[in-house]
């Protein structure tokens, strides 16, 4: 496990805007899931690399956790043994399949919403307001192309894709708010993972960085539940992210810091919050939402399939033309 | 070859004309014979008869007299002359303006001697602008009117082909070292004397250049040319600093003369890690930038020769400014280098010591200078495979070490291995160049005693260098001290041989550390060094 030199951890993200500590929304869930790990780290600002799949990355010494790299920052972060928050549930099924929905179409829908919807004043701000403006101009325009290259979007079909990302992000997030309902954090009552991390990051930058008239702000609002847990986090990480923003003076020795950060993260020896007594009616409620969850699944993989057969026949109609 | 002007024993006339004739494609004036005039003195007014067929010797003989003694006048005392008008004939595409501004210099004549001169300079710019196949330049006598006056015949040739092409080596004002070209040309499409090239360059330090341009000789009446280069630039630095920079952008060359070069670059420029193993301070500056920046560079070298100097002086002062541009957002630093070279001989075996000394300094300016880091790019890096000796560009080099082989390195990332907890091997250190730099040399060359090598130009050398490199950016300044610089030189000692092959100077050498720093890439061996 690489130790940094001198204990100090950084985290390079994209700069803050919109009242976020870092408005991309690829750097704010691994800001988020750093400081969940109650992980003193600074936070240094690169705005002169806006196109870059390496950033955001994650520093210490001659460390570096890129993002390109190893699935993310977060997991790399994992893999390497330097912040693992997800120790005890990352084999779990429901775990797994949550976690792909977050990264995968919750993400694809932000995305979406950011270079080719509504979000196209916002993506300006946040990526290429430092830079000159025509370098800023020409990168925006490259972006949006790429975007749609990796969407495969089309004229053809750009309004069906659009519909497909909104979908998504609806039924994301409906799964979300039922799972939030009942405790305070995605999957574990008593800690968070790194789920929250992203389920957070997302709703936060849906909700402070999309403009209004955006479908999946729209869709999000809905659920309140959803926007009270990311607003609680947002304000325990804002208070707790003075002390770490202070953190440039903190410089633990590195085995002692790995050392506690192990110890508090590990699944081994995890310290616990003393259990309080669960009411029937919360047992219950719990199992019901299990069952939720189950039923949602299937409804999502029933989904697909309709959608890939209606894909598969549009197709068909269109080599016969 | 020039053909030189022939004896032409006319009859004499009213109107006697001078000539002279040059070929296109020569160094002409180096290689041409006297040139013979013939001219009727002004005094000699008295019509003689005209003499058809055979010319009696006894006027044959008169002539020569006379040319004789015009000879002896121009060689001991001046024929006074001035030009009364120049005729410019055989330009079916080029604008008479270019011509004439060429040919202005014939104006301030007030002798034959300077007529003759200028004559030969004006061949030889016009020449220079590479559209005319030939130029022949005549001078006739003046209006009868006017005596002591004479017109200057300017009669030029259109260049038959309008594209060309050439590989050579070169140094351009915009780019950082001296690189090996290719290039296709367009001539004068517009009748501006204009030429439209479009080039591949490869430089000695990694760089690779593809521009296309167009050279004014004189745009628009103006007294100095006008370059403007479209170029797209990519230099790989991953060996070295594990960075890679591409530039595209737009360079002016404001001013072009002997001495004088001011320049405007307008660029963009990005800085990459394909390999991902840079080192921090390499990867905080990894990303876009705008360069908008002049250049001004002074050069006077007095110097008998620039690959082999043994006697004279040489001095170089060049001035950066970056961050001209409304948009704050752009990369501003202030860079300056300076230059100074001098041969003194020494009188044996055409032994003479050169001794020369460079320095450089670079600072960002803007808000929050003093925290800034100064771009990497920019920065002076020390080493590599170029002699001291020739080159006027700032300090590079320090005889013996590798490019970029001395100087502030930083650890590079260090990557698990694949096995285990065991670290991968080590991925070494980049160098990060420095803000302050400076260099100093000292070299005694001799000849051997063969006359084989003193025919060839090939002659032996003892040398000495000097060199170091400091941070003064984000506040590093503060700890600056002149004691701790001067002890942070490496220094290197050697002796080799030099080949000078035109435009070149090859030197093959053995060399000795004396001093060198824990990370400097350099050890006692043979080298080669390549310069221009």
């Amino acid at each position: 496990m690489e130790e940094s030199r001198d204990g100090d951890w950084t985290l390079v993200a994209r700069k803050p805007y919109f009242g976020l500590p870092t408005a991309c929304p690829v750097c704010l869930p691994v800001y988020i899931y750093l400081k969940f790990a109650r992980c003193p780290f600074n936070l240094e600002i690169n705005s002169a690399y806006p196109d870059s799949d390496q950033i955001p990355y994650v520093e210490g010494g001659t460390y570096v956790a890129y993002n390109n790299e190893k699935g993310g920052v977060i997991q790399q972060l994992k893999q390497d043994g330097v912040v693992d928050l997800d120790s005890e549930f990352s084999s779990l099924p429901e775990w797994v399949s949550m976690k792909a929905m977050m990264s995968s179409w919750l993400a694809d829908a932000i995305t979406y919403e950011l270079w080719l919807g509504s979000g196209e004043n916002s993506a300006k701000q946040i990526y290429y307001s430092d830079l000159p403006w025509v370098i800023g101009k020409v990168l925006f325009v490259k972006q949006v192309y790429d975007v749609k290259q990796r969407f495969n979007i089309s004229k053809q079909n750009a309004e069906k894709k659009e519909e497909e990302s909104e979908r998504m992000a609806v039924i994301v997030s409906t799964i979300a708010s039922a799972n939030t309902m009942s405790k305070n954090k995605l999957f574990h009552p008593c800690r968070p993972t790194s789920l929250d991390a992203d389920l957070v990051g997302h709703v936060l930058f849906t909700l402070k960085a999309l403009p209004e008239d955006s479908v999946i702000r729209a869709a999000l609002l809905e659920h309140g539940n959803l926007v009270r847990y990311a607003e609680r986090h947002k304000n325990d990480f804002l208070t707790s992210g003075q002390s770490s923003a202070s953190a440039s003076n903190f410089q633990p020795p590195p085995s002692a810091a790995q050392a506690r950060l192990m110890e508090s993260l590990s699944g081994s020896k995890p310290k616990r919050k003393p259990k309080r007594e669960k009411t029937e009616e919360e047992k219950s409620f719990q199992r019901k939402a299990k069952y939720f969850i189950g039923a949602q699944l299937v409804a999502v993989l029933l989904f697909l399939s309709l959608l890939g057969s209606s894909s598969k026949a549009d197709l068909d109609e269109d080599d016969e033309d | 070859m020039a053909k030189p002007d022939e004896f032409k024993p006319d009859p004499p006339s009213e109107n006697p004309k001078t000539e002279v004739d040059d070929e296109n494609g020569d160094d002409v004036y180096e290689e041409e014979e006297t040139e013979e005039h013939e001219l009727d003195e002004e005094e000699d007014d008295e019509p003689e008869p005209q003499l058809r067929g055979r010319i009696p010797q006894s006027a044959v003989l008169m002539q020569q007299a006379k040319l004789q003694g015009l000879f002896q006048r121009l060689q001991t005392q001046s024929v006074p002359l001035r030009v009364h008008d120049v005729l410019i004939k055989g330009n079916t595409k080029t604008k008479d303006y270019l011509i004439e501004s060429e040919a202005a210099l014939f104006k301030n004549c007030t002798t034959m001697q300077q007529i003759l001169e200028v004559s030969r300079a004006v061949n030889f710019r016009l020449q220079a602008l590479e559209i005319f196949d030939s130029v022949k330049i005549t001078l006739d006598s003046g209006p009868p009117e006017l005596p002591g006056t004479s017109n200057v015949i300017v009669e030029v040739q259109e260049a038959k082909s309008p594209l060309s092409g050439e590989i050579g080596a070169y140094t351009k004002a915009e780019a950082r070292s001296s690189t090996v070209e290719g290039t296709l040309k367009f001539k004068n499409i517009f009748g501006h004397g204009d030429l439209w090239d479009g080039s591949f360059a490869y430089g000695w330090d990694n760089l690779a250049e593809l521009s296309a341009g167009v050279h004014f000789p004189r745009f628009r009446g103006a007294s100095f040319p006008l370059d403007v280069r479209a170029f797209l630039l990519s230099q790989d630095w991953l060996q070295f600093s594990s960075f890679k920079e591409r530039s595209m952008g737009l360079s002016v060359a404001l001013l072009s003369s002997r001495n004088h070069d001011l320049v405007y670059n307008l660029g963009w420029r990005t800085l990459t890690d394909p390999s991902q193993l840079a080192s921090r301070s390499v990867r905080m500056q990894l990303g876009h930038s705008l360069l908008s920046s002049l250049k001004y560079t002074f050069k006077v070298d007095r110097r008998n020769s620039p690959l082999r100097p043994v006697r004279g002086y040489a001095f170089a002062a060049t001035s950066q400014i970056a961050g001209l541009a409304p948009d704050s957002r752009c990369s501003r630093f202030l860079r300056q280098e300076v230059d100074l070279r001098y041969a003194i001989p020494l009188g044996i075996l055409n032994s003479a010591l050169n001794l020369g000394i460079s320095g450089g300094i670079v600072f960002p300016w803007g808000t929050g200078f003093k925290n800034l880091p100064s771009p990497l790019p920019d920065r002076f890096f020390l080493g590599g495979n170029s002699s001291p000796i020739s080159s006027l560009g700032g300090p590079t080099t320090v005889w013996g070490y590798r490019t970029r082989g001395l100087g502030p390195t930083e650890p590079r990332r260090q990557l698990k291995s694949n096995g285990g907890d065991e670290d991968a091997a080590d991925p070494g250190a980049d160098f990060l160049g420095g803000d302050l730099a400076v260099t100093a040399f000292a070299d005694l060359s001799l000849d051997f005693p063969l006359r084989w090598f003193r025919d060839r130009g090939i002659h032996g050398h003892i040398f000495a260098s000097a060199g170091s490199l400091e941070r003064l950016t984000q506040n590093a300044y503060k700890d600056f001290s002149l004691q701790k610089f001067v002890s942070s030189f490496r220094t290197s000692v050697g002796a080799g041989i030099v080949v000078p092959i035109q435009p070149f100077r090859l030197e093959l050498n053995y060399y000795y550390m004396l001093k060198k720093f824990e990370h400097d890439r350099g050890k006692p061996r043979f080298g080669v060094t390549f310069s221009m």
